[in-house]
């Protein structure tokens, strides 16, 4: 057969990109868990051109050699062009024998992953999985194994479309939008910008490491993670009882855990151990997650089948992923046939999936499948509730602008004072506006309020220069949000007392760290003044930006080449880092480009948003 | 009236200019606020601006970027404080942002409180009747990225601020040539330099030249 010919040499017959060439199709879990996907065929998909390519990704990736320049070179976009502009000979295309070309065609074959969807009639996993997504591959480097998507590359059987109208879709058919197989530069766009500044803030998400683009918007967005196994992967099988596939996904998950030294325990007594050791770890990474999404005020929509989020806790599908700029407690989006959970419950679905992971380290050890709520008195749950409040009142001093070890010092020596300070910041800012829960563009909401990043950034600042509380009018005068009305600012006496509460044990945590550190009050709090004016600093993005921004990419993007899209994005993702230890060149003059200046515009137009 | 004009350059060159600029505080354990010409990345210039003043024992410092919006309490304090700098930058983008924030009067006002106003570079131009230097030479200007036309500034001295000015032919040429249009003496300083003005009185600091009626003067 006269396959496609990839990978360009050079003519002394040495590979330019030997790491991309390894990208074919061939990923371990085809073989490891034949029960847990699809394969499909795929040919070369004509009239693709990269708009966008994440150099410093693939340079992390080992895909490109560190000392790559950041420019796109005709070798590179060709190589990139043959690697991931592909598309799925699927069902519909063999029932209905459709030729294609030969020498377009993949010599190997790629799969699309079998995973729980809710959407599903079927419930139970049967028929669901990616429905517009193929595994390119995995590649090693550094010690580190990665592995590879493309969505937008056709459609396969495990989408909804499918199994909903009991049947296959041709790929691109304009009758379907979601179940046609194809996916659009927008969405690609939006995972781009979201999960660089939310990955540079230190949450674990998918990142972006190409955009193959078409005709009409249309495109193939390449992602890459160190491991982009989700619970769903899991929970088909479980709700099949499926006990063979099943473990061979918890086998293939531990050993990329284990050879990605992503755990700190690498061998075991026994299976058993094993499975009751990964069980413990999704508690752990699951609470930390839900306490970080909440404080981070990112909706993130996990459900029962765990499809929204990768096992790490890490985010994958950008789709509906919002951060707000203030904790709107009460968003819920309007899922046509319900709503979604709202950012508190986020924690019970993330400890149900726990819970359903000691479910399946017990199905795993004793081959009986008992139900789920004879795990509910589980020590890993309890495990997972006071992990989740050690995390809050970590992420809590972090965000006051409390260096590491006075964070940790604060944490070992004074937990309750932290957590009385948590209880008391926690009250301002999930006041709610008195205007009730209305309709916004995709939910429902009740806006809060309080915008507490501000009084964290400004406090110590006053207090440096008054040497001596504020008045519980000031406080309030500095808290309050755009979306806060009159009756919403009230002094009443129950404020007045939580404003100087607040006020009592900010200063107590101040004292503990002067005394244990022998440091003056000017200094602790001028440390704390310059720490907090980059982790609370005025602009920090929401969902509602994230979409603006994609609008306004959109329109100057024919201007755009896919190094410019890289450099802006990269600028952009920098600016919205807001970590107060990273490295920072000192520039005399640091200069904004006219649309880098326009994207932070918005950002600080849409702060207090959804 | 206190003020302290700088031109750019680092600790060593400015030494003299700071150790002036702190004496002029007279006062134990002062606060000095931080207007940055742009939010952006400002915290960062906040942080070298701590570490610099930091070695003259200055301990309270507030960080007050006026392209966002901001609350009176904390301008409050800031016009409370001790002295206020104004930063480099873009002098045009600098000037919209402070007109724009309606900040122009309280300066002023600040001025005649006898608070201490630092500028640097921008921020000195600021200092003058109008940031128009900001726009010459054509071969080192700012660009006016916010295409604002009223250039009237603080208003606060009798003459023109130069920073960043090179002892060459080609700024001789041009300045000796532009302080024939101008009634006002022009102070071109290289980086290091500056001038102090404390109520009537102006001092030179470093290798400072002026321009008047087409003549250029060495000072100092």
């Amino acid at each position: 057969m006269n396959q496609i010919n990839k990978n360009p040499v050079r003519e002394t017959g040495k590979r330019l990109y030997p790491m991309l060439s390894r990208i074919n199709g061939e990923h371990p879990f085809k073989t490891q868990v034949p029960g847990g996907r699809v394969e499909y065929k795929a040919r070369y998909r004509k009239g693709g051109k990269v708009s966008f390519f994440n150099y410093s990704l693939a340079r992390e990736m080992g895909l490109i050699p560190k000392t790559h320049v950041e420019q796109m070179s005709p070798e590179l976009e060709k190589e990139l062009l043959e690697t991931f502009s592909l598309v799925i000979i699927n069902e519909y295309d063999v029932m209905n024998d459709i030729k294609f070309p030969e020498n377009e065609i993949h010599q190997n074959t790629y799969m699309a992953t079998r995973y729980l969807q809710l959407q599903h009639p079927d419930k139970t996993g049967r028929t669901s999985g990616d429905g517009r997504t193929i595994w390119n591959g995995t590649v090693r480097h550094n010690g580190l194994s990665w592995d590879i998507s493309s969505c937008g590359t056709g459609a396969t059987k495990l989408s909804p479309a499918c199994s909903i109208n009991k049947k296959f879709y041709q790929t691109g058919d304009p009758s379907i939008s979601y179940g046609c197989g194809l996916s659009e530069v927008a969405e690609g766009l939006e995972t781009l910008f979201f999960s660089e500044v939310l990955g540079n803030n230190g949450l674990r998400t998918e990142r972006v490491l190409a955009i193959i683009e078409y005709d009409k918007g249309i495109s193939i967005n390449v992602r890459a993670n160190p491991n982009l196994m989700r619970p769903s992967h899991f929970f088909g099988h479980l709700k099949q009882g499926n006990y063979d596939t099943l473990k061979q996904v918890a086998d293939y998950y531990i050993s990329r855990q284990i050879e990605n030294k992503a755990w700190e325990q690498t061998t075991f007594k026994s299976d058993k151990d094993k499975y009751f050791y990964l069980a413990q770890q999704v508690a752990k990474c699951f609470s930390e997650t839900s306490a970080k999404f909440e404080d981070e005020y990112i909706f993130c929509w996990l459900d029962w089948d765990g499809d929204n989020i990768l096992m790490d806790g890490g985010i994958i599908d950008y789709g509906s992923i919002r951060q707000f700029g203030l904790f709107h407690r009460e968003y819920r989006f309007d899922d046509v046939e319900r709503f979604s959970t709202n950012i508190l419950e986020q924690r019970h679905k993330a400890r149900y999936i726990a819970q359903c992971f000691i479910q399946i380290a017990d199905f795993l050890s004793t081959k009986k499948k008992k139900s789920l709520s004879s795990f509910k008195k589980h020590a890993y749950l309890d495990l997972f509730d006071n992990h989740f409040f050690a995390c809050k009142n970590k992420n809590l001093l972090q965000r006051v602008g409390l260096k590491k070890n006075h964070q940790e010092f604060l944490l070992k020596e004074h937990g309750k004072l932290v957590e009385k300070f948590r209880k008391s910041f926690s009250y301002f800012e999930k006041a709610r506006s008195k205007k009730g829960v209305y309709k916004v563009a995709d939910g429902i909401n009740r806006d809060a309020v309080f915008c507490m990043r501000d009084i964290l950034r400004e406090l110590p600042q006053i207090y440096l220069s008054r040497e001596s509380i504020i008045e519980p009018e000031e406080f309030i005068e500095i808290i309050k949000s755009s979306y806060a009305k009159r009756a919403d600012l009230k002094v009443t006496d129950q404020r007045r007392r939580q404003i100087n509460r607040f006020q009592t044990l900010y200063a107590s945590l101040m004292k503990h760290i002067q005394k244990d550190f022998q440091m003056t009050r000017n200094q602790i709090l001028l440390e704390i003044t310059m720490r907090s004016s980059v982790i609370n600093r005025y602009e920090r993005v929401t969902g509602n930006s994230i979409t603006f921004i994609v609008q306004k990419v959109q329109k100057v993007r024919p201007k755009l080449s896919a190094d410019n899209l890289y450099r802006l994005s990269s600028e952009f993702a920098n600016y919205q880092t807001l970590d107060p230890d990273k490295k920072f060149i000192p520039v005399p003059q640091p200069i904004q480009t006219p649309i880098l200046k326009g994207l932070n515009s918005i950002v600080r137009e849409c702060r207090e948003g959804l | 009236m206190k003020l302290v004009l700088y031109s750019g350059g680092d600790e060593k060159q400015n030494l003299h200019l700071d150790r002036t600029f702190v004496k002029l505080l007279s006062k134990k354990n002062p606060v000095i606020t931080l207007i940055p010409s742009s939010s952006y990345l400002s915290e960062h210039e906040f942080k070298s601006f701590v570490k610099h003043y930091s070695k003259f024992r200055i301990t309270r410092f507030i960080h007050f970027p006026v392209d966002v919006p901001f609350d009176k309490i904390l301008f409050q304090e800031v016009m409370k404080s001790d002295a206020i700098h104004l930063g480099g930058g873009n002098t045009f983008y600098f000037l919209n942002s402070l007109r724009k924030a309606k900040l122009l009067p309280d300066l002023r006002k600040f001025v005649e409180r006898g608070g201490v106003l630092t500028g640097l570079s921008a921020g000195a131009i600021m200092m003058t009747e109008n940031i128009e230097m900001a726009a010459y030479p054509e071969f080192d200007r700012d660009e006016n990225t916010v295409k604002i036309t009223n250039l009237l500034a603080l208003n606060l001295v009798d003459f023109l601020f130069f920073p960043h000015f090179k002892n060459s032919s080609r700024y001789d040429a041009f300045f000796k040539k532009y302080s024939r249009l101008k009634n006002k003496v022009i102070y071109a300083c290289p980086d290091g330099a500056g001038i102090v003005v404390n109520g009537e009185e102006l001092s030179f600091f470093g290798k400072v030249f002026a321009f008047s009626e087409g003549n250029k003067f060495a000072i100092n």
